[in-house]
């Protein structure tokens, strides 16, 4: 079954950024637009992995993170943050919030295929067993 | 019994930058704000890059560092202020996001250029800009004529710059690149002491350049210039807001 990644941010060109980085491999990439939405995609989904901002409308990425790590369903899915905010102090906020990793904006298309595959594995599209 | 967090363990884990040595040098600089101009003169001559900026501020008539009248940096502090050098400082760790962030998204190599180098924007153009307020108060503004927009967007999207057609999406693709640019400026105004937090970007097409208002704040015009790719930027700060 294809690994579902739900990606969270408000930007649309970062929403098509992640989704292009993905599109060669055998994954489903959902959309939310900010933290309220990301929570409802991901209690309905249950995507394998979420890649979430900081800083967006409506509910913000670090009180997302906190209601699903405060949800028992939906607290062991890892949650890799893809955010311009690399102060120290929000850093080990969120740290200690339990995200699992940490990408800082600007980023390259490699370095954030690096960090997931760490988490997840993913197999080019048409690389599936025969069986 | 939980693990005590330490920052250097996480920024190793995470693959983090370190802090940069310009947000060293502006938490430097703010912890010496109430000390004499001697000992802030002393932090600013270890740094050849922030005393010849202070030196252009307060020789603003001559056209090359050999026609400074004031040349040292106790006259030129007196000449322009702590707020001045203050804002001199912010604008280090600006310009190091604005080069890493249209390198790593655009692929586009800019570099600094004197504002007066670059020929003066007019017509349409598309303005960006974000606010920031705590500690630290002002707004960055990212400006750029239409063309370069759709240039530098279809770079960051991976598409011709033919099939870029929306405008709509040259403005998100835009207002990303200010709201990374601020969001790393941010983090280390945060780093140096100077908690804030940012807004929204807005994006708009102008016509005209409309000065921000005196009342604002200390202003810095900034100019970048890559290949076909001409960038102006405003910071305008008020670094005792809070």
């Amino acid at each position: 079954m294809p690994a579902k990644i739900l990606s969270v941010d408000d930007s649309k060109t970062i929403r098509m950024l992640v989704a292009k980085a993905f599109r060669p491999y055998d994954c489903i990439v959902l959309e939310a637009g900010n933290g309220e939405e990301g929570l409802a995609v991901a209690q309905r989904e249950r995507p394998d992995l979420i890649i979430l901002d900081v800083t967006m409308p409506i509910m913000d990425g670090v009180t997302m993170l906190s209601k699903l790590k405060e949800d028992p369903d939906l607290k062991q899915i890892p949650v890799v943050m893809l955010t311009a905010e690399s102060g120290r102090d929000n850093v080990m906020h969120i740290a200690r919030l339990g995200a699992r990793d940490y990408l800082v904006k600007p980023f390259k298309e490699d370095q954030l295929l690096a960090k997931i595959t760490r988490i997840i594995s993913l197999q080019p599209k048409g690389a599936g067993s025969a069986n | 019994m939980s693990k005590t967090i330490d920052y250097k363990e996480l920024a190793v884990r995470y693959g983090l930058d370190p802090i940069p040595d310009s947000v060293i040098r502006l938490t430097q600089l703010l912890s010496k704000q109430d000390a004499d101009l001697e000992e802030i003169a002393r932090v600013i001559s270890a740094d050849p890059d922030l005393t010849v900026r202070l030196l252009r501020v307060a020789n603003p008539r001559a056209t090359n560092d050999q026609e400074f009248t004031i040349e040292t940096v106790e006259e030129a502090l007196m000449r322009t202020g702590v707020g001045c050098v203050l804002l001199l400082a912010m604008g280090a760790p600006l310009t190091a996001a604005i080069l890493k962030t249209f390198q790593t998204m655009a692929g586009i190599q800019v570099r600094s250029v004197h504002p007066r180098s670059l020929p003066p924007l007019r017509g349409e153009h598309i303005c960006g800009s974000i606010g920031f307020s705590g500690k630290a108060e002002g707004m960055i503004e990212l400006r750029m004529i239409r063309p370069v927009a759709q240039r530098v967007a279809a770079a960051v999207l991976g598409l011709p710059e033919k099939e870029l057609t929306d405008p709509t999406a040259v403005a998100d693709t835009i207002g990303e690149l200010l709201n990374i640019v601020t969001g790393n400026f941010k983090s280390n105004l945060c780093d140096a002491g100077l908690d804030c937090r940012i807004q929204p970007p807005k994006v708009h097409y102008a016509n005209e350049v409309t000065p921000p208002p005196a009342s604002a704040g200390g202003v810095e015009r900034m100019a970048f210039r890559g290949p076909n790719v001409e960038l102006f930027v405003t910071m305008v700060v008020n670094p005792w807001a809070d």
